[in-house]
């Protein structure tokens, strides 16, 4: 891991453009400004590894899938709306 | 907007989806037998399927806001329509649940797709599948 040491209102470039700027620094909490482009996805970390255990839950074979699908049509009457 | 238009059709997905980033092409397929739910299938060899269901059927008034950083990967333009997609899970107690929070939203114009992780997103993780 590269460690920086950064002061307020300084950044870091990481490869082609991708800016990372110190805004304030607290006790306990750096603000930090990303620039990237728009198409760079750019994610706090937390969500994303929630998000990621929330797939790794939602994933399964199709098989397995479509018998969930019709156990869960088993299950109620229409909820109505347009599924189409 | 229908699922219908995009079956068999294969969706890129740049950034793959959290926990699975290099699974980049799904294939969605909708069947009688499988109504209202649709079936998001990764290709290639042991990629995952997902079972998904359009986030308006769970809870009608569903609205997640699109960033402007998004619409650009999904080569969409703000009037663009858009395919919107909630991923179902089977908890351990045998309850379904959708997650609200991380939605798949699909350009079916440009078939790109992507997972939208909103940090702000009112909406659960874990919502209880209604009756479907």
């Amino acid at each position: 891991m590269l460690v920086f040491t950064r002061k307020r209102d300084e950044a870091i470039i990481i490869g082609d453009g991708i800016e990372v700027r110190v805004l304030r620094v607290g006790r306990d909490a750096v603000r930090l400004g990303v620039t990237a482009a728009p198409h760079v996805p750019v994610h706090r970390r937390e969500i994303y590894d929630q998000i990621r255990q929330a797939n790794a839950t939602a994933a399964a074979d199709a098989g397995a899938l479509s018998e969930i699908a019709a156990r869960l049509r088993r299950a109620g009457p229409p909820a109505g709306g347009d599924a189409s | 907007m229908s699922t219908a238009i995009l079956q068999g059709g294969i969706i890129e997905f740049d950034d793959g989806l959290p926990g699975f980033e290099k699974v980049r092409q799904f294939v969605l397929v909708v069947s009688p037998s499988l109504d209202p739910f649709t079936l998001v299938q990764g290709t290639g060899a042991g990629a995952p399927s997902f079972l998904a269901i359009d986030p308006r059927l769970v809870d009608a008034a569903y609205a997640s806001p699109l960033a402007e950083s998004d619409r650009i990967r999904l080569g969409a333009e703000p009037k663009t329509p858009l395919l919107w997609l909630v991923l179902v899970t089977m908890g351990a107690d045998g309850r379904a649940t959708v997650n609200l929070k991380a939605p798949l939203v699909i350009n079916p114009g440009a078939m790109r797709g992507i997972q939208l992780l909103a940090p702000d997103s009112p909406y659960a993780i874990d919502h209880p599948l209604p009756p479907v």
